[in-house]
């Protein structure tokens, strides 16, 4: 396996998840070193060197981020964010599953750079397997003097507690966790104050990714120019894109950024399954504008390049849809989903997400009338930037995103009471 | 101070101050629905969003901390169309419900939705159908077609009334507002989430479908129930708006209570007793007519025995009122306060179920001048084996048994209970048929207007002082 | 309820008391593990136990969705119908058990040996389609691998 990977630099087996094959594979070295050579202010500046973007869907530069943080605070926080809810995301299941030493010590890393000593874990409560190796690795962690008072035997201490959610993809937006690992409803906060500034228990805190904070032992042993070398020059290094749908070999895949996408799509995942042409393809989660075929035909995996075509690279969940899939009705998986999901706290996203679900289900049952594709127009652009958090955004602009580039199918639907295809989401093969 | 523009406008605002919290100081108007300022910020209705010149997008001013040099834009097309889109949505399922709704002409929705949105909903969905009347306590009901989640109330009853009574629950567009079903305790302050709340949700049923509010109009008075003497307004018919027969008692109705604003004495709260203070008024069965020894007479007969008697005692007492105004015990003391040996009392008890005392408003002194009384007269209870041939009581909820073997001369404006009648009864006005001035209980002087005309019958115990 | 409270105490260790109110979820998770679903009830009990407001659980009961307040059958198949599982034949398989168990998604059997729920995203999508019974995940589902699963379920 090549230096260029962060994750898969190890065939997975039985035992690759267990903290001595991950101490076998040079785990925790980084952290030795970090604390035996290194202040915490070295290890904050690593992380700038590397250009380190976060990897949960926002893309934010994570020592930028890390340099928020209130100076002079008798307490901070670290919460790393696992709730992975975003559809066609399954890359922090990954780490759980396979590598999850290399997440905590992420963490502690990230917890000793950042003076944090209480930092928590904020795992989908479906996760099963993941959070049972999580929980595993953890106490072979403690066990080891990895974790708890004195790690590795030094000043430095910190714990990590895991909070399980219960069912609300809105917990994945930072506010809301926040909320969440308080005890309450997960409710989004308005900013500000950032959390930053005022977090967790009105503390400074700082949110990360699994992926991004499992990236950083790589970066402390190889150090931050080397990761800075990968990728593109504003989006650095590898990430864990998945790929979904109607593809041969949907799964993982770590590759470089910049990486094509049409490259991922036919050489890695096999091509669309059954043969048939590309139709659309969701870049980063299914909260990202959706591209046509033609959309993705020379794009690079790359943050800006995707913005610079409209959409996001987002999660890195790449979702693959095609020729004869009915556009209507895949919309209406997507506003179902959003409508379930919103936290109910502000006018425009609890009102406009059901909204949104009535008309397009109802354009999907042929009872579309005149007059819904403006309708549908006018409620994205009521909820876009009006919200207390993305969740509003996330809802509307696949709607804008499919009314943009496959307007033709909702026309002919309302029209003619049904699809212009046959109405299948699945491949017939 | 922060110096910034509003709509090209020179705002000051003091530091640790919002926009919204600036402009509304400042006189202008955004409009907002959760926002309230003794509350926290909720910033969920999305309606005072506003620019800032110079950043992309629209910011809830209500969160939004007033900067040196900003620039805000309220009053811009843009701005007004996110209003618009926000009311659109406010009103997607809320229904269409103003022919009936009491909150009709005092509503924000109605008065946003004609400023700023003045079209139809581009719906055509059917509305979202929610219950109509669920009982928040006894005395308010909640329709939740009509609420809009701005979260007021919760933020009531969980930072200002403490008793964590309210919460909403469930999620998305299934949110609602619910009270706890166990444990949970009376809120003694439950009315005041009726008048916090911005639309027809909350509902008085004691006030519902008594009248529409544009009839009424409100009188700034005082709570005499407790030695905090809240601000309030009594709402009564406006004059154009009297009814002639059937119906003129309604003329002389309070038809409800609502807390008035007064930063020094009761914030823009009030308790449910002071809520209730219209069923007082409305519901005291009166002395209407004076009285000799349990016989009806007229004034003069009255006024000329009660002389007699104090000119002819040996050794006469008064009681005065807890309930007189200043002037009233002014008038007092310069008439009768150097001829007559002069008690106090406090008029009114605590009633069984009533809160006593409380960290918020309550007051345990039942009674609205005794500051007053007992700066100008001390604290003297009756002594009931001091040898009073003749005494003169000011007040009511009197036991005469409890004032020895003394003849009565009984100033009331109720009246009193069965049994032994008084010598001689004077009905006098209430505090809502003059105008005058309570001192709290710590020496802050309130200001009420007279509310209706005094009876005929009745006269002012000011007027009386000098006439014995 | 003296049994659940020593389960409590267990799980307090672990936290600071200034972060108790962190519990809420976890011990919400935790009578619900024991007592099948959760009411009013369990809420006002878990705040008395933390101190913190009764209306605070009782929201957050009410709205997470894995917090189920009414009872279940013994078996909970939750179906993922997201996008990348629709995509994968979500609405054949979701018909299928539907046909199999004889009931419609929200419902329970009659014998209450299965509910049958449709979820949203379950982190599956590259091994599409996917379901959840009660803990354990069964992803690339067919026909048949479901009827096998269910057998083995009592």
């Amino acid at each position: 396996m090549t230096s260029r990977r962060v994750f898969f630099t190890f065939e997975i087996t039985e035992e690759s998840h267990l903290l001595h094959a991950y101490r076998e594979r040079g785990g925790y070295q980084a952290l030795e070193k970090a604390l035996r050579e290194m202040q915490p202010a070295e290890v904050q500046a690593e992380v700038a060197a590397s250009g380190l973007r976060g990897r949960g869907g926002a893309g934010f530069p994570t020592a930028t981020k890390w340099s928020f943080l209130a100076k002079g605070a008798p307490v901070y926080y670290l919460c790393c964010n696992a709730d992975e809810g975003e559809p066609g995301t399954f890359k922090d299941r990954w780490v759980f599953e396979h590598s999850p030493h290399q997440l905590i010590e992420g963490m502690l890393l990230a917890c000793y750079a950042l003076g944090v000593r209480h930092s928590f874990i904020y795992i989908r409560g479906e996760f099963d397997l993941s959070y049972r190796r999580l929980m595993h690795a953890l106490k072979e962690a403690r066990e080891a003097g990895l974790l708890g008072d004195s790690v590795l035997g030094s000043a430095f201490s910190c714990q990590i507690i895991v909070q399980q959610g219960a069912g609300a993809y809105v917990c994945g937006e930072e506010s809301s966790m926040l909320s969440s690992i308080e005890g309450f409803k997960g409710y989004p906060r308005n900013k500000p104050p950032f959390p930053a500034v005022k977090g967790l228990y009105q503390a400074p805190t700082v949110i990360n990714n699994v992926e991004t904070l499992a990236t950083l032992p790589w970066i402390l042993a190889k150090g931050g120019a080397a990761y800075a070398k990968i990728g593109t020059e504003k989006n650095s290094g590898t990430r864990l894109f998945g790929i979904s749908g109607h593809v041969q070999r949907p799964g993982m895949y770590e590759r470089a950024i910049g990486y094509p996408f049409k490259k991922l799509i036919y050489q890695d995942a096999g091509g669309i399954a059954g043969g048939k042409a590309l139709k659309a393809v969701i870049p980063g989660g299914s909260s990202t504008p959706v591209l046509t075929a033609e959309d993705i035909e020379t794009l690079t995996m790359d943050a800006e390049a995707v913005a610079a075509a409209g959409s996001m690279l987002g999660s890195g969940g790449v979702i693959v849809i095609a020729e004869g899939t009915c556009m209507v009705r895949l919309l209406q998986v997507l506003t179902r989903f959003y409508a379930h999901e919103s936290c109910g706290q502000c006018i425009p996203c609890r009102e406009g997400t059901a909204w949104m679900n009535k008309i397009v289900a109802r354009i999907s049952e042929g009872r579309g009338v005149a007059g819904d594709i403006e309708r549908l127009e006018g409620i994205t652009t009521g909820i876009m930037g009006n919200t207390i958090c993305a969740l509003g955004a996330a809802a509307a602009m696949p709607v804008a995103s499919f009314l943009i580039k496959f307007r033709h199918e909702f026309a002919y639907f309302i029209e003619h009471g049904r699809s212009l295809n046959d109405g299948r989401l699945e491949i017939k093969i | 101070m922060i110096e910034l523009t509003i709509d090209n406008k020179a705002v000051q605002a003091e530091p640790g101050e919002t926009v919204l919290q600036a402009a509304l100081r400042n006189g202008i108007e955004i409009p907002h629905f959760c926002y309230h300022p003794c509350l926290s910020i909720a910033g969920n209705c999305r309606i005072c969003m506003v620019r800032i010149k110079g950043r992309p997008g629209f910011h809830p001013s209500c969160n939004l901390p007033a900067a040196p040099g900003m620039e805000i834009e309220s009053d811009c097309s843009d701005v007004n169309a996110v209003r618009k889109s926000i009311l659109q949505f406010a009103t997607l399922n809320h229904p269409a419900d103003c022919p009936v709704c009491d909150k009709a002409g005092e509503c924000r929705l109605q008065d946003y939705n004609f400023k700023y949105n003045g079209t139809p909903s581009p719906s055509i969905e059917p509305k979202r159908r929610q219950r109509k009347f669920y009982q928040i306590n006894s005395r308010i009901m909640l329709d939740r077609e009509r609420c809009i989640l701005c979260s007021r109330c919760v933020r009531f009853t969980k930072e200002i009334s403490g008793s964590g009574l309210l919460g909403i629950v469930e999620r998305a567009d299934q949110s609602r507002v619910e009270r706890l079903e166990q444990g949970g305790v009376e809120d003694p302050y439950s009315d005041n989430i009726i008048q916090s709340c911005p639309v027809g949700a909350l509902l008085s049923r004691d006030f519902l479908y008594k009248s529409r509010v544009w009839y009424l109009e409100p009188v700034a008075s005082v709570c005499p129930r407790c030695s905090r003497g809240c601000s309030v307004e009594v709402w009564r018919r406006q004059k154009q708006w009297q009814l002639r027969a059937p119906g003129a008692d309604k003329n002389h109705m309070a038809y409800r209570i609502s807390a008035r604003e007064n930063p020094e004495v009761n914030g823009p709260w009030l308790c449910n007793q002071g809520f209730d203070l219209h069923q007082v008024i409305n519901d005291s069965v009166r002395a209407l007519a004076p009285r000799l020894a349990g016989a009806e007479s007229t004034l003069q007969d009255a006024l000329a025995a009660a002389q007699r008697l104090l000119f002819e005692a040996e050794k006469p007492a008064a009681i005065v009122s807890a309930w007189g105004s200043n002037e009233e015990l002014a008038a007092f003391k310069s008439a009768l306060g150097s001829s007559l040996t002069v008690y106090t009392r406090a008029d009114r008890e605590p009633e069984a179920g009533e809160v006593v005392e409380d960290q918020l408003l309550i007051k345990a002194d039942k009674n609205p001048n005794s500051y007053s009384v007992e700066a100008i007269f001390g604290r003297r209870p009756f002594a009931a084996d001091a040898g009073h041939d003749v005494v003169l009581v000011w007040g009511d909820l009197v036991d005469y048994a409890s004032l020895g073997s003394a003849k009565v001369i009984h100033l009331a404006t109720l009246e009193p209970a069965a049994g032994r009648p008084a010598e001689v009864l004077v009905p006098i006005s209430t505090m809502f048929e003059r105008t005058g001035h309570y001192t709290n209980f710590e020496g802050k002087v309130n200001r009420f207007e007279q509310v209706f005309e005094k009876p005929e019958s009745v006269l002012h115990a000011g007027d009386l002082f000098g006439r014995l | 309820m003296s049994c659940l409270t020593h389960k409590f105490d267990e799980l307090r260790k672990i936290y600071p008391e200034e972060i108790k109110s962190s519990m809420v979820l976890p011990l919400l998770q935790l009578t619900l593990k024991e007592k099948g679903h959760l009411t009013e009830s369990d809420a006002v009990f878990i705040a008395d136990y933390l101190e913190v407001p009764s209306m605070q659980v009782k929201e957050a009961l009410t709205w997470y969705t894995m917090l189920y307040r009414a009872p279940v059958g013994r078996h909970v198949v939750k179906v993922c119908r997201s996008i990348a599982c629709s995509l994968c034949g979500e609405e054949r398989l979701i018909a299928h058990l539907a046909n199999k168990l004889g009931i419609k998604p929200g419902g329970t059997t009659p014998d209450g040996r299965f509910t049958l729920l449709e979820v949203e995203c379950l982190a599956s999508c590259g091994t599409a389609p996917a379901m959840q019974v009660n803990d354990t995940y069964h992803e690339q589902l067919t026909e048949e691998k479901i009827d096998r699963i269910l057998e083995e379920l009592s």
